[in-house]
């Protein structure tokens, strides 16, 4: 197996899910408190990454981290290079990417926390942000664990994205699935069965942690769906 | 009056108009007392009205104003609506929402948190534990209580928060029915122990009630209400005079059927 590109995989999913997490808990719990079609909205856009074709956000993604568009300009005179093909612009990709699956087991476990409590916390003056810190993320840890799991596993199994975006450059760029790829373009199936395998098994592993946490449990009993 | 708490012609003044299911809410009253109660059957709208002063209900046209100096909380027509948090209102509801993250202890010092004089806080949370019974609960988890404890915990940790206070005006506590579901020994003892305490604290109360002998037992002034209009308000001997008298001819019966 490429160990190379192993340690590349690990250290984009780690950083990916650091980041989402920050983006997803106050954007989870922004869609949980809103309503109309401003929350349709934002949800829509959240969960586009769901049916899209990675190749088009991959796309989308070139273009816009290019030099072409006044952002990609931007971003370049930041960084000092091109962010396409970089392992920067690899780690928004995968932020992008992932999203929906950070933020959708955590919109369910804040839905399924009881308004109840959020109003006893707030009637002995503990203010919005308090009531998030002190009673609804402890209420839904399990969506919190959920959540940071499946970033992490969904991250190391991308494959489009990384392909659109990143191309295939070494400790840069070339992760497992990229690997994987290159494998049996050469041939070489010992070398990518023992890959295949090893994803294979991690995915395998993080969906029994998922499924071994307790569940969620809505007020009235009913299972609260993290994984969707 | 006894306790020699002074307060201004009104505490709170509430009007109010809400249609919530099948019930046109239209109430106007005013605090006088240290500890009114809002009387009336259930699904009359007494928890909306209660809901509505701690800031949880945005009623359809209200003014709700508090404290001697007539700090407006809800102002419809004016566009005021102060978020729960901010207002000097310390509430506990109906059912005892307990944080099940935290010990019972924990639960009734959560309100306290935010009380710039922590030195203090330690002994009034000992004496909320000690009064409402609680002490030997205290390091306890919540889902191992029963119904009438959880109960406690909650008006505790509300007490709690109204006396670690730290606003310049006593807050109001209002209580959605703090006493439902305790044992009828019990019951007397803590509310005769919660108006006198809270009367040392200068703590204003509104609280809910369908108990004529609990108004009684409380000295409260009593604002009826029935089908989402106030009827009748008064002191508990004039407004629950019918109650007492059916009590104690239950009680006559029964010693006579005995």
């Amino acid at each position: 197996m490429d160990l190379e590109a192993l340690w590349l995989t690990l250290r984009l999913a780690a950083s990916t899910t650091v980041i989402l997490l920050a983006v997803a808990l106050p954007l989870a719990w922004w869609i949980t408190a809103g309503r109309g079609v401003s929350r349709a909205l934002v949800q829509s856009a959240v969960a586009l990454p769901l049916v899209l074709p990675p190749t088009v956000l991959g796309f989308y993604l070139l273009i816009a981290m290019g030099p072409l568009t006044p952002p990609g300009r931007l971003l370049i005179r930041l960084t000092g290079h091109p962010l396409a093909f970089s392992f920067e612009g690899l780690l928004i990709g995968s932020v992008l990417y992932s999203l929906p699956f950070a933020v959708q087991p955590l919109v369910a476990g804040f839905e399924a926390v009881d308004r109840g409590y959020i109003e006893a916390a707030a009637g002995l003056g503990a203010s919005p942000r308090r009531v998030f810190l002190s009673v609804v993320l402890p209420m839904a840890r399990v969506s919190l664990l959920t959540s940071a799991v499946l970033a992490f596993t969904h991250t190391v199994g991308e494959f489009g994205v990384v392909l659109m975006l990143g191309g295939n450059i070494p400790g840069a760029t070339r992760t497992l699935s990229i690997s994987l790829y290159d494998l049996v373009q050469e041939g070489n199936y010992d070398a990518a069965s023992r890959t295949a395998l090893a994803l294979v098994a991690f995915a395998m592993v993080a969906l029994i942690v998922i499924y071994l946490l307790p569940s969620t449990r809505k007020s009235d009993g009913r299972r609260a769906d993290v994984v969707r | 009056m006894e306790g020699g708490l002074t307060l201004s012609d009104s505490l709170l003044s509430v009007r109010m108009k809400h249609r919530v299911g099948g019930v046109a809410l239209n109430v106007e009253f005013a605090l006088t007392q240290p500890w009114t109660v809002l009387f009336g059957p259930s699904g009359s709208g007494k928890t909306t009205v209660l809901r509505a002063i701690a800031g949880f209900v945005r009623p359809d046209d209200a003014r709700i104003a508090y404290g001697p100096m007539d700090r407006v909380l809800t102002d419809t027509r004016g566009g005021t609506f102060l978020p729960a948090h901010l207002r000097p209102i310390r509430s506990a509801a109906q059912t005892a929402k307990l944080f099940q993250n935290m010990t019972v202890e924990a639960n009734v010092a959560y309100g306290m948190q935010w009380s710039s004089h922590p030195e203090d806080e330690r002994q009034v949370l000992q004496e909320v534990l000690e009064k409402m019974r609680l002490t030997t609960l205290a390091g306890r988890r919540t889902e191992t209580l029963s119904g009438g404890e959880r109960q406690r915990v909650s008006v505790a940790r509300a007490v709690a928060a109204t006396i670690a206070y730290d606003g310049v005006e006593k807050p109001l506590l209002l209580l959605d029915e703090p006493f439902a579901g305790l044992d009828a020994v019990l019951r007397d003892e803590l509310v005769v122990m919660l108006r006198e305490w809270l009367r040392t604290w200068k703590v204003p109360v509104l609280s809910v009630s369908h108990d004529a002998a609990e108004c009684y037992l409380l000295d409260a002034a009593v604002i009826r209400i029935a089908e989402g209009q106030v009827v009748d308000q008064g002191p508990v001997e004039r407004v629950l005079a019918e109650e007492r008298r059916r009590l104690l001819q239950r009680l006559r019966g029964g010693i006579e059927a005995g």
